[in-house]
């Protein structure tokens, strides 16, 4: 599935498999006096100074930890001795890839780094044995040292940088076995930490270049709208504005104010005025597009099948009890509370830019294609990432700064407004999904028929006509995800989707595709277990019967590790003792799981109360198992675990994105609520240890959340929500 | 544009600014104490959150022509080695994850363990809900404000 499915997310055409080409690095790289560099990601100096290049965005999911952990695991160094650097596109990272989503940091550097630091152990063994003149068998490297076991001499690594150096590269270095790990699977804190809580962590927002001037922009708020005309008299007699320009590149276009500091840039900003054209979306409205949506999946047959097992027809006509519902999933936006912004500074001949990006290898090459330069001569520095959640995997920010750089000829920085980062970015596509299920006499499912309709195949712009015309490309792609890898064994099951493309820019969220069809199809699924009088834990774990591997597209998905994951869930919340219901509150649990792209497991139970007067809705608590093979991070995975968990409640209580007039409605926090701390449950994170590779964590919290807590709300009032956010609004309407 | 003196971290400086410009870019562009976030501009998300006189409050919201004769305090000198109690709380529950929010999540916490020294759950919870954190570190950060404030009742 990975090389299919998800081939934009996860893997790159340079991943890891090649990694011996990564590792040979010239020469001239290793006689440098007094390192020893064996591959890109590893210096090690003659005053023990061991350096850990790490190949992903640090945007909160770790890894400046995870993969320094890996690196420091099979180099057999002190936890303490270690410094991290962050890697950049090109030079000596060129083919390894630096792009980070898809929930692949660990599952996709797992190997490489390993190797890699397997490779520089045995290098510095050879040296130390090479000095000693013994076996490099009777050798072991430990905390930073060789050690001769017989003898106990032994030598630091920076005493070995010379000799090691000199090694050859083994081809195929032996990597640890599990039980001899001393690091991985270890719980350990943040080894950037102290930075960020003293203030000193950089973030794109804080870079600051010699001479730079900072720039915003008045932006256009209507979808594919344009400048049609400026005045910029006024703005530029505000003190401080230098330069009004307009702005072509990027996403969403206008006209830029530099100035010598943000606030002048914002007040020349206000003061500036801009006539639109709204162009042809400017009649686009959300609200209508869900019920075209909800109308075109009721008269359209015509959908594209991503999965036929058995009859479904045959099925459904036969079956002794039918239920269907339709689920809607709104437009979301990401909102990270660092807003979009890039440095960019165009010199003859060379561009350096400063960027928080999940994309970096993107931001070089288009920057390089803009400025008509080599790609080595652009210089792209990653910054921390204040919040990426998928945002950042488009570039769309970076050409806008090198734009204004290029034409004053000087460094700037280009910042989003929050208004402008609610408004003009990528949304998550809004979504409906219509699920009909049968029951034989017994009760029993027989039959499942998921029909999804959005624009979810438009993740990195909308599908080309060719596309549309061949169907079989999203078959490849595996979409949608959730409802094509149905992990339940239904004799009888159907899943289509209809692609309709909305004008909005969509793109990425965390969990990216699962959201709307998980909430949707464990929706249902509760309601089927009530329709047949069960108990919609054991209803599921029957429907996960024999736990033998499902085999979907490329997919292979190990049901028994599902089954488990829902049994742990089940015992740790408790789940056959009901909550009792209080004086002014109804209570109830609901439950939910999900396998995220095949090799992370996940079941969640949702504790929730709803006022029986004031129809408020409380998460109190919220059990999440999970099994995701081998875990790098235990404290990482559960922090990743309350992360997701957040996520998923700030989509299911309040996150929506209005589009009225061909705009976004919502423009701040104000308008546009997320989770803060007085909603947020008690998550109580359990791993299933196994010893499977490693999956991805990043996303798999997200999709269960939203199902788990409808069900609980369910459980509570005996009322089905079913369309995000739930509110207390759509509960009292149902009565 | 006027001259105004910024009491920042216990040292003053001379700013040369409109006097409607926010205390934040004020603190980011012309000291560079990059440590201040802007999230909103607003004064609804808290990234922003420094102490005036001691108190907690949003600096994208306070004009420089409010802030003669206050003494301001950022997350650069709440503490000389970066070990406030908040700070250390914060290293060892693990709290961050992006980061980007949590200098004001750290300004705002110092201030409640001076006003209310064994802060319960939902004390932390009312003082801390006009804060956003996207990556959703709320949990362990309620921890971290109990262990501070512990700390700070031992000493």
């Amino acid at each position: 599935m990975r090389a299919t499915r998800r081939s934009f997310l996860k893997t790159a055409a340079f991943a890891g498999t090649g990694l011996l080409l990564c590792l040979e690095l010239p020469r001239s790289m290793a006689d440098e006096p007094g390192v020893f560099e064996p591959n890109a990601y590893i210096s090690i100096t003659r005053d023990n100074v061991i350096r850990l290049w790490i190949t992903r965005s640090e945007m909160g999911q770790g890894v400046h930890t995870t993969l320094a952990m890996m690196l420091a695991e099979e180099l057999e160094v002190d936890w303490s001795q270690i410094q991290y650097e962050q890697a950049m596109p090109g030079g000596r990272f060129k083919g390894i890839r630096l792009r980070t989503s898809g929930s692949g940091s660990t599952v996709g550097t797992y190997n490489a780094l390993r190797k890699a630091g397997a490779t520089a152990r045995e290098m510095l063994i050879a040296a130390a044995a090479e000095k000693w003149n013994v076996d490099a068998g009777s050798c072991r490297a430990q905390q930073g040292t060789v050690v001769h076991l017989a003898t106990g001499r032994k030598l630091t690594f920076g005493e070995l940088v010379a000799g090691a150096a000199r090694q050859k590269v083994p081809d195929n270095p032996t990597l640890k076995t599990p039980k001899d790990f001393r690091v991985i699977g270890k719980p350990l804190e943040r080894i950037d930490g102290r930075a960020i809580v003293t203030g000193q962590a950089v973030y794109g927002i804080d870079v600051h270049a010699p001479g730079m001037l900072y720039a915003v922009m008045a932006r256009c708020p209507f979808i594919g709208g344009k400048v049609a005309a400026f005045d910029a008299t006024k703005a530029l007699a505000v003190p401080g504005v230098r330069h009004i320009l307009p702005v072509n590149s990027g996403l969403a276009t206008g006209v830029a104010v530099v100035a010598d500091y943000t606030w002048a840039a914002l007040k020349g900003r206000d003061t500036l005025k801009v006539q639109w054209t709204p162009g042809p979306n400017a009649g686009f409205d959300s609200d209508h597009f869900l019920s075209q949506m909800g109308d075109q999946l009721a008269q359209r047959q015509d959908g594209y099948f991503v999965r036929d097992d058995g009859d479904a027809r045959t099925a459904l006509d036969t079956a002794a009890k039918k239920l269907e519902a339709t689920y809607e999933f709104p437009f979301q936006a990401h909102a990270p509370v660092e807003t979009m912004n890039c440095v960019a500074d165009v010199r003859k001949g060379s561009c350096e830019i400063w960027a928080p990006t999940q994309c970096p290898e993107v931001v070089q090459s288009e920057t390089a294609k803009m400025l008509g330069l080599p790609e080595d001569s652009v210089k792209v520095h990653i910054t921390l990432v204040g919040g990426g959640f998928g945002r950042r995997l488009f570039a769309d920010y970076v050409p806008e700064a090198v734009e204004v750089s290029r034409a004053i000829g000087k460094p700037v920085q280009m910042l989003w407004t929050r208004s402008d980062d609610m408004r003009c970015g990528f949304f998550h596509p809004s979504d409906v999904e219509h699920i009909v299920g049968g029951l034989d006499t017994d009760g029993r499912p027989i039959v499942w028929v998921q029909r999804s309709i959005g624009s979810n195949l438009s993740m990195f712009g909308f599908p080309t006509e060719k596309q549309q015309k061949n169907l079989r490309l999203y078959f490849n792609d595996g979409s949608p995800w959730g409802s094509f890898d149905n992990p339940y064994n239904f004799p009888n099951l159907k899943a289509d989707f209809i692609p309709l493309n909305s004008p909005v820019p969509t793109g990425p969220w965390r969990a990216v595709e699962y959201p709307p069809t998980v909430f949707a199809r464990e929706s249902f699924l509760d309601e089927m277990a009530h329709a047949a009088g069960k108990d919609p834990l054991e209803f599921r774990l029957h429907l996960l019967e024999p736990g033998d591997v499902l085999k979907v597209g490329d997919a292979k998905i190990d049901r028994s590790r599902l089954i488990r994951v829902l049994q742990v869930a089940a015992e740790k919340s408790a789940w056959k003792h009901p909550l009792a219901h209080t004086e002014d509150r109804l209570w109830g649990r609901g439950v939910a799981c999900n396998v995220y792209d095949e090799d992370c497991f996940i079941a969640q139970v949702a504790e929730v109360s709803v006022g029986r007067q004031s129809h408020d809705i409380r998460v109190h608590r919220i059990v999440c198992v999970s099994d995701c093979g081998i875990v790098v991070n235990p404290l990482g995975l559960e922090g990743q675990a309350e992360s997701g968990i957040t996520w998923g409640l700030s989509a299911t209580l309040h996150g929506k994105i209005d589009f009225k007039g061909g705009a976004a409605v919502q423009e701040n926090f104000q308008d546009f609520e997320v989770l803060r701390i007085d909603e947020a449950p008690a998550v109580e994170t359990h791993i299933v240890v196994t010893d499977h590779p490693p999956g991805g964590f990043g996303e798999t919290g997200v999709p269960p959340v939203a199902p788990s807590v409808a069900n609980a709300i369910f459980a509570a009032t005996g009322k089905r929500i079913r369309s995000l956010p739930i509110t207390p609004g759509k509960l009292k309407a149902v009565g | 544009m006027s001259a105004f003196t910024l009491s920042v971290n216990g040292k003053r400086h001379l700013v040369d600014a409109d006097s409607d410009m926010p205390l934040l870019w004020a603190l980011r562009d012309f000291l560079r104490l990059t440590g201040t976030k802007y999230g909103c501009g607003m004064g609804v998300c808290g990234a922003c959150t420094v102490h005036e006189d001691g108190e907690p409050v949003r600096s994208c919201q306070i004009p420089l022509s409010a802030t003669a004769g206050k003494e301001y305090v950022t997350i650069e000198g709440l503490s000389a080695q970066g070990d406030h109690p908040c700070q250390t709380a914060w290293l060892v529950e693990d709290v961050s994850q992006c980061g980007y929010c949590q200098a004001g999540m750290i300004m705002q916490a110092a201030a409640l363990i001076l006003r209310k020294p064994s802060p319960t759950d939902a004390d932390i919870d009312a003082d801390l809900s006009d804060h956003i954190c996207r990556c959703g570190t709320y949990q362990r950060m309620r921890r971290a404000i109990r262990r501070a404030a512990s700390t700070v009742r031992k000493t």
